[in-house]
């Protein structure tokens, strides 16, 4: 079955690359890159149906799908991939969002349609990859390998001060995973001394025994990487410059995908890499997340452009799946891993909704539209039912992240689940606010708007039968990621 | 001469009769293509010749060897010489730059990088090294078209004569000190743990000597003119091919040494002053070339490190990195050819929009800068990865932490230059052409900067002789 986790990775790159040769036409671009990121999908959601497949190779528990090849020998470097649970949601999460990502941006762009679809499709393989990679050094070059993709799409297709932006997401992201190679390096350097075998395999280097001072400047520099990619206040100040400048489909990607890599990066490595230097670290990591949540609902609340308000929703968001990392409990964590699903489709929906807005106003200003309710009502439906599920709305798929990771949080840090729950309430008060002012409100200057059309329909209607579904039924979802779960937090599966 | 001497010198035959052939046939014809015809034929020729024989024994009358890692840099500086000699076809005819001295004097300028990869000898290294450096001399200022021409030659020339001087001098005391000329001898004589006080004094000079070639800090001041002022493509010459040469002088020496520890200061104090130059100065810089030329004094600053944790795998990184950068340096001067030939000025404000105007040009530049910064899946990637996993091995921590925080801020004036190329709205309109003879020589740089990168097994069991 190796076939198809390779086929994941690369189908994007390949389909990206039959991109080239098509130049300036637009239509046959964007029809052969949704079809590729539509392959793409099956692919994903045939690896869905493989959960009780036995790899030949001898593969770490957990992982259904396993590959393994020598790449470059001389340093003791693998071509591993492996997927279990965790990652089989994540790379789906990842197929569907590039998909509507695609689907939303396929008016907005009309410039270099080809390449931007190519950059999209690149960051896809980028993402998949780094979801499926069990080496490090291979980790290392996906993690990268994403980067590149983003900083031309905020770019090129950027609004506002794109260049700043991307210039800054590009320095922000990389300075955190540079320190992050010299503690890959540092790892296989300690752990091929130990064991005469230099490699930076995920499975070998988990027995390596470090001293805590040098685990703990290790599991420093693997979690500044990814404490900035999650983004933790304070390391955060990239994330509302590159979303807000961002196209659509760039802060979709950017939130849906791009901040879940930081996440998985500490579910994955930081986490059973160095376990002694990451509870040391636990209590500081809790503080930020819980600060995280309360100070980003905090300044959302003062945002006056709708995609800077999400933005910073984000950020909050994203606190509770630090909170539930931190806590590192089985329900938490799966609280964690669904929260993180959770959050790629509701904000990948509240993104798209903005961007439509700004495709038919030219503005993203809260106080420019009021009334909206009376005038596009299905467009306002879905917004009210997107930001009621971003806010945590019970049954609806934010609240049953937010309450795994509550409830998985409370045994072991009670006072700061009690201070994360103010951080559930704060959302609802600027998500009441936003659609107050965007909805209800009487408007300044009426604004001439047409509702939603069909691709927008079914985009949206997908999303929110996604929403509803989990917020129902989410058990399916943690049965998927039961066992992983279990083997990461060291019970029995 | 005995069968095998002339089996070891065949490669250095070759050119010198191509460069000679060259000289004659401009007496009759005026053609320049002619000259370089025989040039690209005599390069490859030899570098074909270097990577078929199997090894040979050395000649000792010669003071030449031909083992794995000579042969393989002697190749890789006859390509480029063939690359260069491409590239400058066009760019010549444009610039008026005629006659047949330049391919004369690329072809006796690889002459003497062939003669100094081979060497066991310390007068056939000097001599090796000091042909280069006189062809250089004269390429660099070979534009008579252009004003500061001159002025340029005469900022290699200076500081180079005395460089030429401190690295004789400096052979002259090892000579004195150990009474050899055979490297591998005076070098186990003279760098051992405890080093006679006159021993110190020629290594010192000898470093220098050689800082001044990889423009390390404090010897870097010539490195911006001159990658200003030379013709683009013997820019892309100078610096894939000059540095690469003098740090296989380098790998040819320290190796041998019996404990190295003596030359651990020095290297130290050079990779620190070299990144942190290199670096901050290429932040300030608004011109892409001056950016480029302080980039490599930041990137010979990576060679310093890991040659200064040789013994743990830094020289192999360094030779890795030799190569890396000189096919990296041949694809960005190789971009920056084209671009300047199509009426592109120097400065950064110039380089906007080039992106959709000339994208294939720009497409390779930016894969080059982005290598240059260490984004992989490129050979600069891998490359500098050899490089901090050696300094790490050998303890190296505060330098390896140095020199990534400062490749961190390096991405910023590499991405200048991307920004410029695409993200912003072009100030001309124009057509640009592409020779088949540049699109050639880009192609194959890029290709190699991404296999070299995904896939350096072969490169690294190639150069596993340096390993200890």
């Amino acid at each position: 079955m190796n076939i198809l986790l390779t086929a994941l990775v690369f189908l994007p790159l390949l389909g990206g690359l039959l991109l080239l040769p098509l130049g300036n036409r637009d239509r046959l671009a964007r029809t052969v890159a949704l079809a590729v990121a539509l392959i793409e999908t099956l692919l994903a959601g045939s690896a869905w149906f493989c959960q009780g497949n036995q790899p030949a190779l001898p593969a770490p528990p957990g992982f259904f799908l396993y590959t393994d090849q020598p790449w470059i020998e001389a340093l003791g470097i693998r071509y591993t991939l492996g997927m279990d649970g965790i990652s089989l949601l994540l790379v789906l999460l990842t197929a569907i969002v590039t998909v509507i990502a695609m689907l939303v941006s396929w008016h907005a762009i009309d410039k270099r349609v080809s390449s931007h679809y190519l950059l999209i499709l690149a960051m896809e393989a980028g993402i998949v990859g780094v979801f499926l990679a069990l080496d490090l050094f291979l980790f290392y070059l996906f993690w990268e390998l994403m980067l590149i993709p983003m900083f031309f799409l905020i770019g090129i297709w950027g609004h506002g001060r794109n260049h700043y932006s991307a210039v800054k997401f590009f320095l922000y992201t990389l300075v955190g995973s540079l320190l992050m190679l010299l503690a890959i390096i540092g790892l296989y350097l300690i752990h091929g001394s130990q064991s005469g075998s230099y490699t930076f395999a995920l499975s070998a280097l988990l027995g390596t025994s470090v001293t805590p001072a040098t685990g703990l400047w290790l599991y420093g520099a693997f979690l500044l990487a990814f404490a900035i990619k999650f983004p933790l206040v304070p390391l955060h100040t990239w994330l509302p410059d590159a979303h807000t400048d961002a196209p659509t489909a760039g802060s979709i990607i950017l939130a849906g995908l791009l901040l879940k890599t930081g996440a998985y990066g500490l579910i994955r490595f930081g986490y059973p890499l160095f376990p002694a230097a990451a509870s040391t670290l636990t209590p500081y990591l809790i503080f930020l997340a819980v600060f995280g949540i309360i100070y980003a609902s905090w300044i959302a609340f003062a945002q006056k452009d709708m995609k800077r308000l999400v933005a910073y929703s984000s950020v909050g968001h994203m606190g509770f799946v630090a909170l539930g990392i931190a806590v590192w409990t089985p329900v938490a964590l799966s609280g964690a891993v669904l929260q993180m699903v959770n959050h790629g489709l509701t904000t990948t929906a509240l993104f798209a909704l903005v961007g439509m807005l700004d495709e038919r106003a030219h503005s993203r200003q809260i106080d420019n539209f009021g009334g909206l309710w009376g005038k596009i009502p299905i467009f306002s439906a879905f917004f009210i039912l997107f930001a009621m599920a971003s806010a945590g709305l019970p049954g609806l798929n934010n609240f049953v992240g937010e309450f795994l990771i509550l409830v998985g949080s409370f045994p072991v840090a009670s006072i700061a689940t009690i201070l994360a729950f103010i951080g559930i309430i704060l959302p609802l008060v600027y998500t009441v606010r936003l659609i107050q002012e965007v909805l209800f409100q009487g408007e300044g200057n009426p604004l001439a708007l047409a509702d939603l059309n069909r691709r927008e329909l079914a985009v949206l209607a997908f999303l929110a039968l996604g929403g509803i579904y989990i917020g129902i039924h989410p058990a399916p979802l943690l049965a998927v990621i039961k066992v992983p779960v279990a083997l990461l937090t060291g019970g029995a599966p | 001469m005995t069968a095998n001497d002339l089996f070891i010198a065949l490669p250095l035959l070759l050119l010198a009769v191509g460069a000679l052939l060259t000289l004659l046939l401009g007496a009759i014809t005026r053609d320049d293509t002619v000259g370089t015809t025989i040039g690209v034929t005599v390069t490859l020729a030899a570098a074909l010749w270097l990577l078929q024989t199997p090894p040979a024994a050395s000649a000792p009358t010669l003071g030449l060897a031909a083992g794995t890692v000579p042969r393989l840099f002697g190749a890789a500086f006859a390509t480029l010489a063939a690359a260069v000699l491409c590239l400058s076809s066009g760019y010549n005819r444009e610039r008026e730059i005629r006659g047949e001295e330049y391919p004369a004097t690329v072809l006796f300028t690889t002459f003497g990088m062939l003669a100094l990869a081979s060497a066991t000898n310390l007068l056939t290294l000097f001599l090796g090294l000091e042909a280069m450096s006189f062809g250089f001399y004269i390429l660099v200022a070979i534009d008579l078209q252009r004003p500061t021409s001159g002025e340029t030659g005469l900022k290699y020339l200076l500081p180079g004569a005395l460089s030429a001087a401190f690295f004789a001098f400096g052979l002259a005391l090892l000579y004195a000190v150990s009474g050899t000329l055979s490297i591998r001898e005076v070098v186990q004589l003279t760098l051992t743990g405890s080093p006679d006080p006159v021993a110190i004094a020629g290594w010192a000079c000898l470093l220098a000597g050689v800082a001044f070639k990889l423009s390390l800090a404090p010897a870097h001041l010539w490195t911006p003119d001159v990658y200003q002022g030379a013709p683009a493509p013997v820019t892309a010459f100078l610096s894939a091919g000059s540095k690469g040469a003098a740090i296989l002088l380098l790998l040819l020496l320290l190796p041998h040494a019996t404990d190295s520890t003596p030359l651990r200061v020095p290297l130290w104090t050079l990779a620190l002053l070299s990144l942190l130059v290199g670096n901050l100065a290429a932040l300030l810089q608004n011109r892409v070339r001056r950016m480029l030329a302080y980039s490599s004094i930041a990137q010979m600053g990576y060679v310093a490190i890991a040659l200064l944790s040789g013994k743990a795998g830094g020289y192999q990184a360094a030779a890795y990195y030799a190569l890396a950068y000189g096919i990296i340096s041949l694809a960005a001067f190789g971009a920056i050819t084209v671009i300047e030939r199509n009426g592109c000025g120097e400065e950064l404000e110039d380089y906007r929009g080039l992106g959709r105007q000339q994208p294939f040009a720009s497409g390779v530049l930016t894969l080059a800068l982005l290598a240059l910064a260490g984004i992989p899946p490129t050979a600069g990637f891998t490359g500098k990865f050899l490089i901090f996993t050696a300094a790490l091995r050998a303890g190296e921590i505060a330098l390896a932490i140095i020199g990534i925080l400062l490749a961190a801020i390096s991405i910023y004036y590499y991405l200048r230059v991307v920004v410029a190329l695409y993200f912003k709205e072009s100030l001309r309109e124009g057509n640009a052409t592409l020779y088949p003879l540049e699109y050639l020589v880009l192609t194959v740089a890029a290709a190699a900067t991404l296999l070299l990168g995904l896939w350096p097994g072969t490169l690294l069991g190639l150069l596993s002789p340096l390993l200890p």
